[in-house]
């Protein structure tokens, strides 16, 4: 049974096995959306309802998703509409139980906002790794060709829609929006300089609009419940409700949906069960790794929305919570973040290519004790120089958590140093350790 | 690009600039230096990758690249803010992480971007001591080009040159994030013809060539422009010279002409200046002269034959050539001179094709809506244009048509294709050119591209001429409205490089300088009649042969290797009493001389050229020249005073004013209009001197059939493509097959006496048709004969997909198994046998 702190739609029924065919699916109403939007509705409705919902995209950014759709150009070309199921965030599992549990929700999305973007040919572009939800949705996206939801003329509505699930090889780089692209389209995949924006000259040159899976399995709601019912959900600003993935030291880790808005308190403590017996919570990353942290003080007590979380400093992003308790060394966790990104930078543009690398390289020295107090000074105005400079956000992605982590924790890590040696390291169990290689 | 012009601010300062213009282009309009490091214009599409460029503009929250920001009315830039300082302060840094800073030990110092915006943009002092990252270096990325991965700073210039411009896609990004590196698959060398490029836009040192490392620095180099006489494409460029010698080639930015590229025998052919081969002074037959002796051995053997002499000119200048025409037909008397390898358009074709409403200039390529290619692969005839017709099609959608005998590096690119069988251009080209009006025949698919295309450009290869297909070039020109739509032109490549210039400085049997009739102000008026009939080149040879002609003069040409039909031409100059050669190294017609005068290179002539598009270029002497050698332009001046005919001509610039004075569409084009990037002659107030076309009597075709058909070499009722394999039914072993010939990129003196070249000297192959290589049960790499008539030569059989069945080829100038040898002027028919059949 959901906890009561719990809001579900989009993961409604979840808990039904036979939620993934398309039978259980119709058994809930599904596709009856889909129905109504192609047979009554015009491309112009469906992107106001979009647009007024207020529904903002689930992948990081927080963009309008129905305005993003606007942007699109109209006339007789090629358009595309692109899911990203590039999940690949650190602390991010959210997208893959949507796609598991609940496919067909997804592929109703994708349907009905293909109209709103008046696209022939839609992608859903899922990392490699993800194999079991591959499998699911090509079942499931058989099964809707089947059924004529996909397809040519579909209902009979001289619209067509061909859908493509495409594997990714598992570079983190191609949930960037451009660099997923430029690898669906069998290139290397590095992000593009932007402008122009997808959604004027995206895949194969044509506009494309690209959202990510929660974003997608939002829409037939919307368009079948109506916006002032999407809105009753969350904040003025963060309408609806989200899926939120928590891992790291706490006692229930896992996805849980609630309106957003919610005091932060009640996804860690209320859902998550709070910290593990003996420990305190330190520290945590409200969005996924890319985040800079917040420490338990800052952020324990800030409602769980886009805005509160920009205001503090840090981002909403997809929605996935680490949390840091006190066992967890904060250089060993800064080090560990770095060389994450590292390992995943495309090297197409010098700062995050070569900050990546270097900072790395820094955080190595300072947790050997190899480092002075002035490293940490270089280590923050390395961040520094390199958020805002980059061709994408993957550089800033480690900037601001290093940074924050730097600011935050400094006193950790001139213990570091000053001990030259890591006090938490001979903590039996640490739950973070750093592993050998990039 | 809409053109508007636009006021952006940059830095308090307003500037003019044209609306969509990139932002750095537009700073660099105002003298306001943005850094960049990837962004190059010639490689198309800005990238963004380096982060150099970043600058504030207003309105706009986050720093902007200014390689990728287009500008708007009233953008309001900083370059020098403290926001911009620190940023690209911070990229500097970033780029130095890795790079070793190796500057006293590397090539690139002194003439590097890097250390340059280091200086300038850079934090001067640096934060990093950690490992930097270590690369096996240097290594060889090509035989030519030299890789340190250390020092690379990953701009993607090289990888875009290969991917985008090329379009070879050899070069790769290799491994991602800082562990990049630039490689090709498997660490396969790096072969191809202009990868030369990659060099020249390096901002680093780590891509450097093997003929240029620790040669010079840049504090002991001087930098001497001119202009590649290579091939017809004229490419500009810029010779390092250190202690009077050449040491590097590079390009000289021309948008007009090269576009800012060199292909690599151009950059990499200097290395033959200095071969054991070159002609170093004037040598008579058993040994070297002093140059009185020289002349007067060579005056005394041309004035013996009374008038029965003639000459050939093939590598030479403007001013040279017009030397030589009037040495002949001043000092000697005679008309017989050519320019050509071969048969060639007559007068009448060549003033009509010379017409400006006619011609396109290089620069029509890039806007062309259709490109047609006619007779010719510009990758081994003229390079540079191959580039550019790549670049037409891939930035501004220009559709290709080709029609050619061979196979070409453009094929993949096409819209349409036609082959037609070897010395059939006339034959194809008029049935295109009814095509293009309407008629539904066998060039009719080709025709459908180029029916209403608006702006056509059509490249054609002088070799259609050789097969007597001028006229119907007219005519499809006339279908296609050429004359009458702007931006449409025809552009010929040339057999040799200066074809355009030595034809209107008057080498041709049938005009004068100016295109003029033969200008008969040297010769008595008796001789009227027979000056306005000189003999072509293969008639020279003809006449060589019966003894109508005795003494022979050849001018920067070597028959033996050229020239089609080698058996004759090794005949005609045995007959020949007395031969004087002007060449720049020794080879088989050398031997036959009996006066041998050294030629200039390129780096050591002073003179001009015309580019096939009509633009007079300066070919200025940057290099000292060795042995003994002297200017052309002197020795043949003093050659006429010992024939009696004195030119008063004693310099450059007297050269260029006789020149000027007797080609009358020259009259305008001066040293100073000429500057460091060429005029065309079309564009001067003296272009109206150009001789009209005689009227037209119906189309040209119909003008020049009787005189075609009355020619021997001329084919009678051309087969039409299809029929070719049919003839003979299926052929077998030992069948006879549709020679057809082309002249390699990389045959002759430039690979065989220049050692770093070597390794492309082409052996001779034999390209087949799948099917027809396996009718014969011939694999790929297989020793074969091709014979005819009893002469043959040896060749390794190339199996290719895309050659027409019943049809070989081979390669001209080879230093083995030359094709010339199976020439005799007219269609040819070879016979293949595996060698080791022979030998059994």
């Amino acid at each position: 049974m959901p906890h009561e702190l719990e809001t579900r739609v989009l993961l409604e029924h979840a808990e039904d096995p036979a939620l993934r065919t398309m039978a259980g699916y119709k058994g809930y109403g599904g596709y009856a959306t889909l129905e109504k939007a192609y047979r009554e509705m015009e491309q112009d409705e469906v992107l106001k309802d979009l647009e007024d919902s207020g529904l903002r995209g689930r992948g990081g950014a927080g963009f309008s998703m129905g305005k993003k759709a606007s942007f699109l150009p109209r006339g007789k070309m090629d358009k595309y509409l692109c899911c990203n199921a590039d999940e690949s965030e650190p602390g991010a599992f959210k997208d893959r139980e949507l796609m598991q549990r609940n496919p067909h929700q997804l592929i109703e999305g994708i349907a009905i906002a293909a109209l709103a973007a008046d696209a022939g040919h839609a992608f859903i572009f899922i990392r490699g790794e993800y194999d079991l939800q591959a499998d699911i949705l090509d079942q499931a996206v058989a099964e809707a060709y089947e059924a004529g939801y996909l397809g040519e003329n579909i209902l009979g509505c001289h619209r067509d829609l061909e859908l493509v699930v495409h594997r990714g090889a598992g570079a983190y780089i191609c949930g960037e929006e451009t660099a997923l692209l430029d690898a669906l389209e069998g290139k290397r995949g590095n992000p593009r300089l932007k402008p122009p924006f997808p959604a004027v000259q995206g895949l194969y040159g044509g506009p494309t609009l690209i959202n990510n899976v929660e974003t997608l399995s939002n829409v037939a709601r919307i368009l079948a419940h109506g916006v002032d019912w999407f809105k009753s959900f969350g904040t003025d600003q963060s309408p609806g409700t989200k899926v939120v993935s928590i891992s790291g030291g706490v006692r229930r880790p896992g996805n849980y949906e609630v309106e957003l808005g919610i005091p932060t308190r009640d996804l860690i403590y209320g859902l998550a069960g709070g910290p593990l017996p003996g420990c305190e919570i330190k520290a945590f990353y409200p969005g996924g790794s890319s985040s800079p942290v917040l420490t338990a003080e800052e952020g324990m007590d800030l409602p769980y929305s886009f805005e509160a979380m920009a205001e503090a400093g840090s981002m909403l992003g997809s929605g996935s919570i680490i949390v840091a308790d006190d066992r967890v060394s904060i250089p060993h966790m800064a080090l560990r973040t770095a060389r994450f990104y590292h390992h995943e930078s495309c090297g197409k543009c010098a700062p995050c290519r070569e900050g990546t690398n270097w900072t790395v390289k820094m955080l190595e020295r300072v947790v050997r004790g190899e480092a002075t107090p002035m490293d940490l000074d270089i280590i923050d105005s390395v961040q520094d120089n390199i958020t805002g400079h980059c061709l994408c956000v993957l550089g800033d992605s480690m900037a601001m958590p290093v940074s924050s982590m730097v600011r935050k924790f400094r006193d950790e890590f001139e213990q570091v140093i000053d001990e030259a040696a890591d006090p938490y390291a001979a903590v039996q169990g640490s739950i973070l350790t750093v592993g050998t290689a990039g | 690009m809409s053109g508007k012009e636009v006021t952006i601010v940059v830095d308090g300062r307003e500037i003019a600039a044209t609306e969509g213009e990139m932002l750095h282009d537009a700073a660099r309009e105002g003298d306001v230096e943005i850094p960049v490091f990837c962004y190059e214009p010639k490689l198309g599409a800005p990238v963004g990758a380096c982060r150099m460029c970043l600058v504030e503009i207003e309105g706009i929250p986050k720093l902007q690249t200014s390689c990728s920001t287009p500008v708007r009315d009233g953008m309001v830039v900083h370059t020098r803010t403290d926001q911009v300082k620190h940023a690209q302060s911070a990229v500097v840094e970033f780029l130095l992480v890795n790079h070793p800073l190796d500057c006293p030990v590397c090539d690139k110092g002194g003439e590097c971007p890097l250390q340059d915006i280091t200086q300038g943009w850079g934090p001067g002092q640096s934060r990093v001591i950690d490992e930097k990252r270590h690369f096996e270096k240097p290594i060889e990325l090509s035989p030519l080009v030299a890789i340190d991965r250390e020092r690379c700073i990953l701009c993607y210039r090289c990888v875009r040159f290969s991917q985008e411009i090329a379009e070879d896609e050899q070069l790769q990004v290799l491994e991602r994030g800082d562990r990049s590196f630039i490689g090709t698959f498997d660490e396969r060398p790096y072969v191809a013809p202009f990868h030369g490029n990659i060099t020249d836009i390096c901002p680093v040192g780590a891509l450097t060539n093997y003929t240029y490392r620790f040669r010079a620095r840049p504090w002991d180099i001087e930098q001497a422009g001119s202009v590649c006489t290579l091939c017809p494409s004229q490419c500009n460029v810029s010779f390092t010279v250190r202690d009077e010698q050449v040491k590097r080639v590079i390009t000289r930015d021309n948008h007009e002409v090269d576009d800012g590229w060199l292909c690599d025998r151009g950059r990499y052919g200097f290395e033959m200046f200095g071969a054991e081969q070159r002609v170093a002074g004037p040598r008579l037959r058993g040994g070297a002269s002093d140059w009185e002796t020289a002349i007067a051995k060579a005056a005394a053997g041309l004035s013996a034959a009374g008038g029965k002499v003639a000459a050939i000119v093939g590598d030479a200048s403007n001013e040279e050539g017009y030397l030589v025409q009037r040495l002949l037909r001043g000092a000697l008397g005679s008309p017989h001179i050519d320019s050509r390898p071969s048969r060639g358009a007559r007068r009448e074709e060549i003033v009509r094709l010379a017409q400006p409403s006619l011609s396109a200039k290089v620069r029509e390529i890039d806007d062309a809506e259709v490109i047609l290619v006619l007779g010719t692969d510009p990758l081994h005839s003229s390079p540079i244009l191959d580039l550019r017709i790549r670049k037409a099609i891939r930035r501004n959608g220009a559709r290709l048509a080709l029609a050619t005998e061979r196979p070409t590096a453009l094929d993949g690119g096409a819209e349409a294709i036609a082959r037609y069988a070897p010395g059939e251009a006339a034959h194809f080209l008029s049935e295109l050119a009814a095509a293009v009006g309407g008629s539904e025949n066998v060039a009719a698919p080709l025709a459908e591209s180029l029916r209403d295309a608006g702006k056509v450009v059509v490249i054609w290869g002088e070799r259609i001429a050789r097969d007597g297909a001028t006229p119907a070039l007219l005519d499809l020109a006339a279908a296609l409205s050429i004359e009458s739509t702007d931006g449409s032109g025809l552009l010929e490549i040339p057999d040799t490089t200066n074809a355009r210039g030595l034809r209107e400085a008057g080498c041709l049997p049938d005009a004068g300088p100016g295109l003029s009739e033969p200008n008969l102000a040297f010769g008595s008026q008796e001789d009227q009649k027979a000056q306005l009939d000189g003999k072509s080149t293969e008639e020279i040879r003809a006449a060589l042969e019966s003894g109508e002609i005795e003494s022979l003069l050849l001018f920067g040409v070597d028959p033996i290797r050229d020239f089609p039909d080698t058996p004759a031409w090794d005949a005609a100059l045995t007959a020949c009493k007395h031969l004087v050669v002007f060449s720049m190294f020794e080879n088989a017609t050398t031997a036959k001389a009996d006066v041998v005068f050294p030629l200039e290179t390129h780096a050591e002539k002073d003179g001009t050229v015309t580019h096939p598009d009509g633009r007079l270029q300066r070919v200025r002497p940057s290099a000292s020249r060795p042995g003994d050698i002297r200017p052309n332009f002197q020795v043949l001046s003093e050659l006429s005073a010992a024939l009696g005919h004195n030119t008063g001509i004693n310099s450059q610039p007297t050269a260029f004013a006789a020149l000027r004075q007797e080609v009358p569409f020259y009259a305008d084009v001066t040293d100073a209009s000429i500057g460091g990037k060429g005029i065309r002659w079309q564009d001067t107030p003296s272009a109206s001197s150009l001789p009209s076309p005689a009227p037209s009597a119906g189309a040209p075709s119909e003008r020049f059939a009787e005189e075609e058909q009355s020619s021997p070499a001329a084919p009678a009722v051309p087969p039409s493509f299809d029929e070719v394999p049919s003839e003979e039914g299926a052929p077998a072993l030992g069948a006879s097959f549709a020679l057809g010939t082309y002249r390699d990129l990389w045959a002759g003196p430039i690979t065989e006496l220049n050692p770093p070249l070597k390794f492309l000297q082409p052996t001779q192959r034999v390209e087949m048709s799948p099917a027809d290589a396996e009718r014969l049960g011939l694999k790929q790499g297989e020793k074969v004969l091709v014979g005819q008539n009893g002469t043959s030569i040896e060749a390794e059989v190339q199996i290719k997909e895309r050659v027409s069945e019943g049809v070989v080829f081979l390669a001209e100038g080879t230093s083995e198994g030359n094709a010339n040898g199976l020439l005799n002027g007219g269609p040819v028919r070879v016979e293949i046998t595996k060698l080791s059949e022979t030998h059994a």
